[in-house]
């Protein structure tokens, strides 16, 4: 029976499709059938973050109006086996996202699936409340800046309020994931720390991935970061998702990284 | 290398911890009107009406608050006024 998370944030912008594409082919990497749903009803990106944006033919809204079937709307990742998704509709309206709808593609999903990964929009819309309403379990991407954190903090509160888990009074066990994290900022003091950011949300952490080049390079590229296992990025979604199925691995990539005196010589970045 | 540059910059005012009281206070706020009822605003606005009706308090005087008890909710209504004008 299939897991269904998802990745929300509230703000926008914070990572959360990088991450959704990322952990979610980590999965896949690990053997477990996975799928991605991108909830973002008009602005569709994880087609893009994933490079199968030439291959969408028909999208969510397209199944959820009877006018395609899921094995129709359902693209398979060339990368990975076991790894597809299912893409928003850049044109349609968001009306069309209906809680028996979703519920229905997401069962139809469960018999075939091990994960289903829910990629949120931002904001506390419909799209937003469709993609958490079924989850049982969720990842809250979060940036160490203040409207971020904040966001998030919402974002929790609706996790305990709006979603199926909530209304049967089970909790939704969320996960915090801090990105785009700057040691050497957070050791000046012009960016809060893990711990800050740990203590303020009270939500169990389940990675950090640092600020990194490879991120941009990978999403340029449509291929997820957590191929670029040379990555620092590539390497804190591998050590999340192990986490998230978990592992108990420690925290990377929090400490500035000391250049040796030849490095700082010569060696470039 | 660090202490020089802490030396330097301890005067300055470090951003993280100001952000960090900002957000821890901005959130309790949050957390407090999220478990509000939807209705609270308008009867909060219409007590305050009344109140003020009959004891002309200024609207700083009368201050109402909600709290979530274990099994029920509860508010709470604070209300002065200056005595002569009772």
């Amino acid at each position: 029976m299939a897991r269904v998370v998802v990745i929300t944030s509230g703000k926008g912008g914070v990572g959360k499709t990088t991450s959704c594409a990322s952990i979610g082919t980590a999965l896949a990497m690990q053997g477990f059938r996975t799928v991605l749903i991108d909830f973002d009803v008009g602005l569709r990106n994880l087609d893009l973050v994933m490079g199968c944006e030439r291959r969408v033919v028909y999208d969510l809204i397209n199944v959820l109006s009877g006018e395609a079937n899921l094995s129709q709307a359902l693209i398979k990742d060339k990368r990975v086996d076991g790894l597809y998704m299912l893409p928003a509709s850049q044109t349609r309206d968001k009306d069309a996202l209906t809680t028996e709808g979703v519920e229905q593609i997401i069962n139809e999903l469960k018999d075939d699936f091990d994960y289903i990964l829910c990629d949120s929009p931002a904001g506390i819309e419909r799209g937003a409340i469709m993609a958490m309403y079924f989850a049982e379990a969720a990842v809250v991407v979060t940036n160490p800046e203040v409207s971020s954190v904040r966001d998030s903090d919402r974002i929790i509160g609706l996790l305990d309020s709006r979603t199926r888990m909530a209304e049967e009074g089970k909790p939704v066990s969320a996960q915090l994931l801090i990105t785009r994290y700057d040691p050497e900022r957070v050791e000046h003091a012009d960016m809060m720390s893990v711990q800050d950011i740990e203590e303020i949300l009270a939500i169990p952490l389940v990675g950090v991935v640092p600020e990194s080049d490879a991120v941009l390079r990978a999403s340029n590229k449509g291929t997820p970061v957590v191929h670029d296992k040379e990555s620092d990025a590539g390497q804190a979604y591998l050590d999340t998702t192990a986490r998230f199925l978990g592992e108990e691995r420690p925290m990377r990539f929090l400490e500035v990284e000391r250049k040796g005196f030849l490095s700082r010589m010569f060696g470039g970045r | 290398m660090k202490r020089l540059r802490d030396f330097f910059q301890r005067d300055q005012d470090a951003s993280a911890n100001v952000a960090r009281e900002r957000l821890k206070l901005m959130i309790s706020q949050d957390r407090m009107q999220r478990n509000q009822p939807d209705f609270l605003p308008r009867l909060q606005k219409e007590l305050i009406e009344v109140i003020r009706r009959y004891t002309h308090s200024a609207s700083d005087d009368i201050q109402v608050s909600c709290h979530a008890l274990p099994h029920r909710s509860q508010i709470e209504v604070n209300v002065s006024w200056p005595k002569n004008t009772s």
